[in-house]
């Protein structure tokens, strides 16, 4: 009866956005992200490649309300750097990881498979 | 204590856990492609159709479970999603038998098949697929005399997932076979009836995910651990090494023929502190974890392949870094 759509966990409403930005007023060099209908799957490796980052000085995330699906991540980076160049800094570098994963892991099946043969 | 090599590890301890002396956790490193391609190893231990055991070592804990997240409840599957009753007269509830239903895995694979719009009222061939399910329970004719078991007194007493019939809209009968399609198991107990009661339902299976509702997970179980360790720092034998051995889960200590302990295979072990009760022995070993050492357990449920369904989680990833990374240009 007041049960939520169903799709409300994983698609944007008209006209919602995935991620939006927010500057934060009071530290210079800081962002905070807030990304719609994403989890602790992205926010977390998300957070974590930004901590890799030599110029990034703090990152972190939350998940507000797990009622409310979205994540909010805050990013302050040195000053020769803005967060958002160190977002999709981050999140080219998952992607490259993510591509040599895809390869690696289809080789190691190629091997079992022709193992087993 | 000898030096153990470079590798990361937790160690378990009597009454804490403890990481190693030299081990500053991993989150500080600096990242570069070229380290990571370097260290990165992929493994597989054991596949077959339903199950697979593989090793993903080199990697971040936040990596490993993003995929195990991501196999859970964002790979779609198919899944029984809207039942339109006609007749039910036997005595399970409508939405029970509507729920016990949706709970029926489908070998129907999910990458042939679109999400349905929310909007849509009806399905299409390519997002949609429609089975019916007619049984009526009679008394059996022919039944032996000296028999009261239910089966042998009525027809159609049980009513099994097999019974659940795929019919074809548009092209589908073309495109995909039959064999390919229904339930992946068909011994599942879905109702049982009296003479009298009756079943005429169709059934409508969409593709979703499992953050949506569990019956679209395509896994029953991914699960991951680390690697345990077991190092001997001095020579154990004769009662305590036998001791030693009972301590541990079987195949982990082995002893020679000198009976002499020796560590076989840890990679099983369970983990457990038992040795510490022993004062004689307990001097005798360390008990490890190795940080970066994923073990991932992988349990479909009859779709999709296991690594099939990781080279989805993997393939899901990466678009959303892809959208990620569309959306984030928006705003130079």
């Amino acid at each position: 009866m007041n049960a939520p759509p169903t799709f409300e966990s994983f698609l944007l409403y008209d006209g919602e956005k995935k991620v939006q930005k927010e500057e934060d007023t009071k530290v210079t060099n800081a962002a905070i992200f807030t990304v719609n209908k994403e989890d602790h799957t992205l926010g977390n490796m998300i957070r974590h490649q930004l901590l890799k980052d030599p110029k990034v000085l703090f990152a972190g995330y939350k998940v507000p309300h797990p009622l409310e699906h979205k994540f909010v991540l805050r990013i302050q980076t040195t000053s020769d750097y803005t967060p958002q160049e160190a977002f999709m800094n981050a999140i080219t570098d998952l992607t490259s990881e993510l591509s040599l994963f895809e390869e690696r892991f289809k080789e190691a099946i190629k091997e079992k498979k022709e193992g087993l043969d | 204590m000898p030096q153990l090599d470079e590798k990361p590890r937790v160690l378990l301890e009597e009454f804490r856990v403890k990481n190693a002396p030299n081990d500053y956790g991993m989150a500080d490193e600096k990242w570069s492609f070229k380290k990571f391609t370097k260290k990165f190893r992929i493994v597989i231990v054991r596949m077959d159709n339903f199950e697979m055991e593989f090793d993903l070592i080199g990697i971040q804990p936040a990596f490993a479970n993003a995929f195990r997240r991501l196999m859970l409840s964002e790979v779609p599957s198919m899944a029984i999603e809207k039942v339109m009753i006609r007749n039910n007269t036997s005595i399970i509830q409508d939405e029970v038998l509507a729920h016990r239903l949706g709970l029926i895995p489908l070998k129907a694979d999910p990458r042939l098949f679109e999400y349905r719009p929310e909007d849509a009222t009806e399905g299409t061939e390519f997002n949609t697929l429609e089975f019916s399910m007619k049984v009526k329970c009679t008394l059996n004719k022919s039944q032996p005399k000296d028999s009261y078991r239910a089966e042998d007194l009525y027809e159609n007493h049980s009513v099994y997932s097999s019974q659940i019939k795929w019919q074809p809209i548009g092209n589908q009968a073309s495109v995909h076979k039959e064999a390919d399609i229904g339930p992946v198991h068909g011994d599942i107990l879905v109702s049982k009836m009296r003479p009298g009661h009756e079943l005429d339902l169709s059934l409508v299976a969409v593709k979703g995910i499992g953050r949506d509702h569990a019956k679209f997970s395509p896994v029953a179980t991914a699960s991951y651990r680390l690697l345990p360790e077991v190092t001997l720092t001095r020579e154990v034998r004769g009662s305590e090494a036998s001791l030693l051995q009972s301590c541990f889960a079987p195949g982990v200590i082995s002893l020679d023929s000198e009976g002499r302990a020796y560590v076989r295979d840890a990679r099983y072990d369970t983990c457990s502190r038992n040795v510490y009760r022993y004062e004689e022995i307990k001097d005798a070993v360390i008990l490890s974890r190795v940080r970066d050492h994923f073990i991932f357990n992988v349990e479909s449920v009859g779709a999709m392949q296991p690594n099939v369904i990781f080279v989805e989680a993997v393939k899901i990833l990466r678009d959303k870094c892809k959208s990620f990374l569309d959306e984030l240009n928006k705003f130079n």
